[in-house]
């Protein structure tokens, strides 16, 4: 198998182990856009450095702790790194865990700091 | 507005206490007078209920690109207006809005104020439900 060593390499032979649960995931979605984080857990590995946008020195496990929306309605994965807390977002993949997205996403919603029963008549 | 969810836990959740800020206060920097927003240029008070520093207007959710590491250095070039991307929780139920910078697309997250206006707070929040195209997707994978 491919996925023992964590430097660039390995995505050259098209696929990366997970950080978080081991899957061994190909480096490119099934519509051919390149994927960073696994569909199955959603988290993610500190490689590239979103603020230059260069290769990062971090290697980090990244977790996923929000989704946001683009204007033109695509969802995007926000990623945090546990070593260095530096944020990054990428856009969801098709072949993403569906249950584990929706959950991400309405996560605010089930724990809000006031309630919400006055805004559905607003 | 209430914002203390006292949960049911109980005494097994310590409270996270503050973070300990003295980046502004040490070196005489902290901005003690009020500020307009940049985008919806509402006269803004830095006494914020429940946090010691503003980072974001209470009424748009805008926010500046002033710090670069750590909240309160001032740091940062850019000075670029950052506006609120989507909401998120930590694992304390505090509501954290994701801002990006408009200029350089750098992310930050910062806790709500009490004096946020929620409507804003709670659109936000529910914009990844807005389209029921993802929702549907959910639904069918099931």
């Amino acid at each position: 198998m491919s996925s023992h060593t964590t430097n660039n390499n390995t995505l050259n032979l098209g696929t990366f182990a997970c950080a978080w649960c081991g899957l061994t995931v190909s480096a490119y979605a099934a519509d051919g856009a390149p994927r960073n984080h696994c569909p199955s857990c959603l988290h993610s590995r500190h490689v590239l450095d979103h603020v230059e946008g260069g290769p990062s020195d971090c290697e980090g496990r990244m977790s996923p702790i929000a989704i946001a929306v683009l204007r033109t309605g695509d969802w995007m994965v926000i990623h945090r790194c546990v070593r260095c807390d530096e944020l990054t977002s990428n856009p969801v993949r098709t072949d993403d865990n569906q249950l584990i997205l929706m959950r991400m996403a309405v996560r605010p919603l089930a724990q809000p700091p006031f309630p919400l029963e006055a805004f559905g008549t607003l | 507005m209430p914002r203390n969810n006292h949960s049911s836990r109980g005494q097994q959740q310590r409270r996270r206490p503050q973070r300990h800020k003295d980046v502004l206060h040490t070196q005489g920097g902290h901005r003690a007078n009020d500020f307009r927003c940049t985008s919806c240029r509402l006269d803004v008070s830095p006494a914020a209920p429940g946090t010691a520093h503003r980072n974001h207007c209470p009424n748009c959710l805008a926010s500046l690109h002033v710090d670069r590491k750590t909240p309160g250095d001032r740091d940062a070039d850019c000075r670029g207006r950052m506006e609120a991307l989507g909401m998120s929780v930590r694992t304390d139920g505090e509501w954290m809005i994701i801002h990006q910078c408009a200029s350089c697309g750098e992310l930050s997250a910062n806790r709500i104020a009490g004096d946020d206006n929620p409507l804003a707070l709670v659109r936000l929040a529910l914009r990844p439900l807005a389209d029921p195209k993802h929702a549907g997707r959910a639904l069918i994978t099931m």
